[in-house]
């Protein structure tokens, strides 16, 4: 994988902006391609929350040529896999295709882009499903955990919410709110796409050429955003529900990708939370039975990211729970880490980051992914290369300025959540 | 069983690995890949819950997490560290078919960590300490689990449609069997099932077949004393010969759920099988896709439907689900019993036939392109029947004609004879 790759990846930037990522894999016969756009819900107004994720929803289902049907019969005809998808930081189009149906799928995906049509009665069903799947995101208490966390820590940015919105953000999108996000975002200058699998990296570029080549970028600027200062305010969240169990969540502001904190941040959220050997695994699950899945999260984000511990257990152990998982991210910051344990998390995240790219639709995703966020495919380099140059002392130092006072959220029986923490509780 | 597998299915003689049988009667399944610098070893042994008697539910599946807890020889988490501090990945699932245990890794790293995992499953030693630590981890798995509607709602339908077959009982047992169970009767459940004949190691990978055959051969020797193994009541569920019809009220859930099931053929019969995959494909796989189209898209009653077919050994399962508002449940019902009339009473058109079998086709290209997919394929067949049908596949969906499909659906699918599980939110 690695190996192949390096050796064969072909970036282009196309007069009209576009950058295209080819790598050829000749060992199966199909083709993974990620067509990102710099946009997402990073970029919605917070009156249009969910703007995104609808539009993702009516994108595939008419064009100026093809009607909703007609466009699924014409992917499903040739079983091939074809969506759209509105994440934090970016918008994605992805496509699966046996190779020969490539070009095919190719063109189809250049009328997405460039004239969809945006139905209103498509837009009015995908808004009533929009606000269904809003509505049950209350059924799992791990949903109303995290949701309830990242309002706390993000107040107005976009990051507060969702990608779906909210249900009186989504019960006032228009069509014309469709049509103005994608007059806005969707142009050759904010594009990247990756082509990888059994095709030369010279006839994608020329397919692609072909496909999107005449669309000429506007010359008026992309719109600046004007995101809203994070003011760190940590408090506790909680939500009374009748649940087997309780989740217990705490959260910290963390650090953006291009921040020099990033690196140290992820070596930390590994060596808590990530696999079988994790510290909080071996502690909280293998040592004392607490909980059956105990884990950590930080995403990587343009700004600035959160880093999350969890976990959930019978109500009766929420507050040995809540005070386990905090002693473990207090730990960080009082005691260095052992230099075995250390190197063990680094060999831990940079392994598993390599069997991250065995896919062709693996390997698409993360070269166009890095350079969507502006890091350049290069990163795939320069990322282990400065995992491996942290130290046990950064990493510390990094834990006592990031790791002060958490953001705790509750989820669980009233009995078992009250009193936990000083704060009101909601419901 | 085995035989008549065999006399039905063509093999056809480009099976990509090699199968050996080691003298003590233990599978061994190796393919070689070239351009992939990992390497995957994946056991699977016929140990699922079907293996349990009634008053030893859920004993496989705990058995898998106590697997982990080491031996006279191994620590408890030293295993986990020396797979994860080497940057591998390793875990394991249990179903009612099979037990089966993976590591993937760099492919220098096979060597360190596959004795380790032969170790373990050889040699379980069930400490009685580890034992009760670990069952309070399992009965955190099953609170998290009954905290899922959709969970709830499936095992509702499986008691449903298997009645007192194991396939009827959930995987992970309930807490009264776990708290009734002891580390003596799972070291003889152990004992029994973890014996060569019914193991299959596959290695899949960039290790070349002496290596891969001489680290299976030296880990995979001593295996433990065995023990009788305790009679299996009979377990035959009576045929549906009606409507089974059960409702939950949940008041966490924001949306019903329509769960309907009807029972297949084992893999004694796989190709109708795969004929029922195709109908599933043909009724919700995709927009295009019968239900999807007329329930979602037309109508737009529902905010999701899909259909599902799982190969089991003994008796396949064939699922139909809708999440939609509670006033529409009846009449959603009465539109998927029509629909499937129509399957009795019509063939599918050509095109509907074409677009099931290439949906499918392309869907195992998809899904066989990393090792530890080929790994996961050719260990699950060789567990509920012979690894080298796994590569069948294709060609058995490609003879399929219309008419074959109208029977299955006649013999199998009927509108009258079903279970239905009805998940309502709380008025």
């Amino acid at each position: 994988m690695q190996d192949y790759v390096n050796q064969s990846i072909k970036r282009t930037v196309l007069k009209n902006g576009i950058v295209v990522i080819a790598v050829e894999n000749p060992a199966a016969d199909i083709i993974a391609t990620r067509i990102f756009l710099r946009a997402g819900s990073r970029c919605e107004l917070k009156s249009q929350a969910g703007v995104a994720h609808l539009l993702a929803a009516v994108l595939t289902k008419g064009t100026s040529k093809l009607s909703s049907s007609e466009i699924a019969d014409r992917v499903e005809s040739l079983g091939a896999g074809l969506g759209a998808d509105a994440a934090a930081d970016y918008f994605l189009v992805s496509m699966k295709t046996v190779s020969a149906d490539f070009p095919e799928m190719l063109e189809l995906a250049g009328q997405l882009l460039r004239m969809p049509t945006f139905p209103e009665a498509e837009v009015e069903l995908e808004r009533r499903m929009a606000l269904q799947a809003i509505r049950s995101q209350q059924e799992q208490p791990f949903t109303i955990a995290f949701e309830q966390l990242r309002q706390a820590m993000y107040q107005n940015h976009p990051y507060s919410m969702s990608g779906l919105g909210t249900e009186a953000t989504v019960s006032n999108l228009t069509r014309t709110d469709l049509q103005e996000y994608h007059h806005s975002y969707f142009r050759p200058d904010n594009i990247v796409i990756s082509v990888v699998g059994r095709i030369a990296p010279e006839d994608a570029l020329a397919q692609i050429e072909q496909v999107l080549g005449d669309w000429e970028a506007p010359t008026t600027p992309l719109p600046t955003l004007n995101l809203p200062t994070i003011i760190p305010f940590p408090h506790p969240t909680v939500t009374r529900q009748q649940t087997q169990q309780s989740i217990v969540m705490l959260g910290y502001l963390g650090a953006s990708v291009g921040s020099p904190d990033y690196m140290a941040l992820k070596l930390l959220n590994t060596y808590l939370g990530n696999g079988l050997s994790s510290r909080l695994f071996v502690e909280l699950r293998e040592k004392r039975g607490l909980a059956y899945e105990v884990s950590a999260f930080y995403p990587t984000r343009l700004d600035r990211s959160q880093f999350a511990v969890y976990l959930g257990t019978a109500p009766e152990n929420t507050a040995i729970a809540l005070e386990g998982l905090r002693s473990e991210v207090d730990r960080l910051c009082k005691i260095p880490l052992e230099p075995e344990e250390f190197q063990a998390a680094k060999n831990k995240l940079l392994g598993q980051y390599a069997l991250g790219k065995q896919t062709n639709a693996q390997i698409a995703q993360v070269f166009a992914w890095y350079e969507i966020l502006g890091l350049g495919i290069e990163f795939d380099t320069i990322f282990p290369e400065a995992i491996t140059a942290v130290t046990a002392e950064a990493a510390m130092d990094v834990a006592c300025r990031y790791f002060v006072e958490p953001y705790v959220s509750l989820v669980g029986p009233g009995y078992a959540v009250d009193g936990l923490v000083e704060q009101g509780s909601q419901n | 069983m085995r035989l008549s597998v065999l006399s039905q299915l063509p093999k056809v003689s480009e099976f990509p690995a090699d199968v050996f049988r080691l003298e003590n009667g233990l599978t061994v399944i190796h393919q070689y890949i070239s351009a992939t610098p990992v390497a995957v070893v994946d056991v699977w042994v016929r140990a699922g819950a079907i293996r349990e008697p009634n008053e030893w539910s859920g004993m496989a599946h705990f058995l898998e997490h106590m697997i982990f807890k080491g031996t006279d020889q191994v620590l408890p988490g030293v295993f986990d560290q020396i797979v994860e501090n080497r940057g591998g990945v390793t875990n394991a699932a249990t179903s009612h078919d099979y037990a089966h245990f993976f590591i993937t890794t760099a492919v220098p790293y096979l060597a360190d960590t596959l004795p380790y995992l032969a170790e373990l499953l050889l040699n379980a030693s069930i400490p009685a300490d580890e034992f009760s630590r670990e069952r309070d981890v399992v009965l955190e798995e099953i609170r998290q689990a009954q905290d899922n509607p959709d969970w709830l709602g499936f095992q509702a339908l499986m008691e449903s449609v298997y009645e007192c077959h194991p396939y009827g009982r959930p995987v992970l047992g309930t807490e009264m069997h776990l708290l009734n169970h002891s580390p003596e009767e799972m070291r003889s459940f152990h004992s029994c099932h973890y014996q060569p004949e019914n193991m299959t190691v596959v290695i899949v990978g960039g290790v070349d077949r002496e290596s891969a055959l001489d680290m299976v051969e030296q880990s995979f020797q001593q295996f433990a004393t065995r023990s009788d193994c305790r009679q299996l009541a009979t377990k035959i569920a009576t045929p549906l010969r009606e409507i089974r019809r059960q409702e939950l009220c949940l008041p966490s859930i924001k949306q019903a759920r329509l769960m309907m099931a009807w029972a297949g053929p084992g893999v004694e019969e796989l190709r109708s099988g795969y004929g029922l995959d195709l109908i599933s494909a043909l009724l919700g796989d995709g927009r295009s896709s019968r239900l999807v189209k007329q329930l979602r898209e037309e109508e737009q009653l529902v905010s999701n439907v899909s259909s599902s077919f799982s190969l089991q050994q003994e008796s396949s399962l064939f699922t139909i689900s809708a999440w939609l508002e509670p006033q529409y449940l009846q009449i959603v019902e009465g539109l998927i019993c029509s629909s499937l009339a129509e399957l009795h009473s019509s063939p599918m058109s050509e095109a509907e036939l074409k677009r099931s079998k290439r949906l499918l086709c392309n869907d195992y290209a998809f899904s066989t392109e990393s090792p530890g997919q080929l790994a996961g394929l050719y260990g699950y067949y060789n567990t509920i029947a012979e690894a080298e049908i796994a590569v069948t596949y294709p060609q058995q969906i490609q003879g399929f004609q219309a008419l074959d499909l109208q029977q299955l659906a006649q013999q199998y699918l009927s509108p009258e004879r079903y279970a239905v599980t009805i998940l309502k939110p709380n008025d």
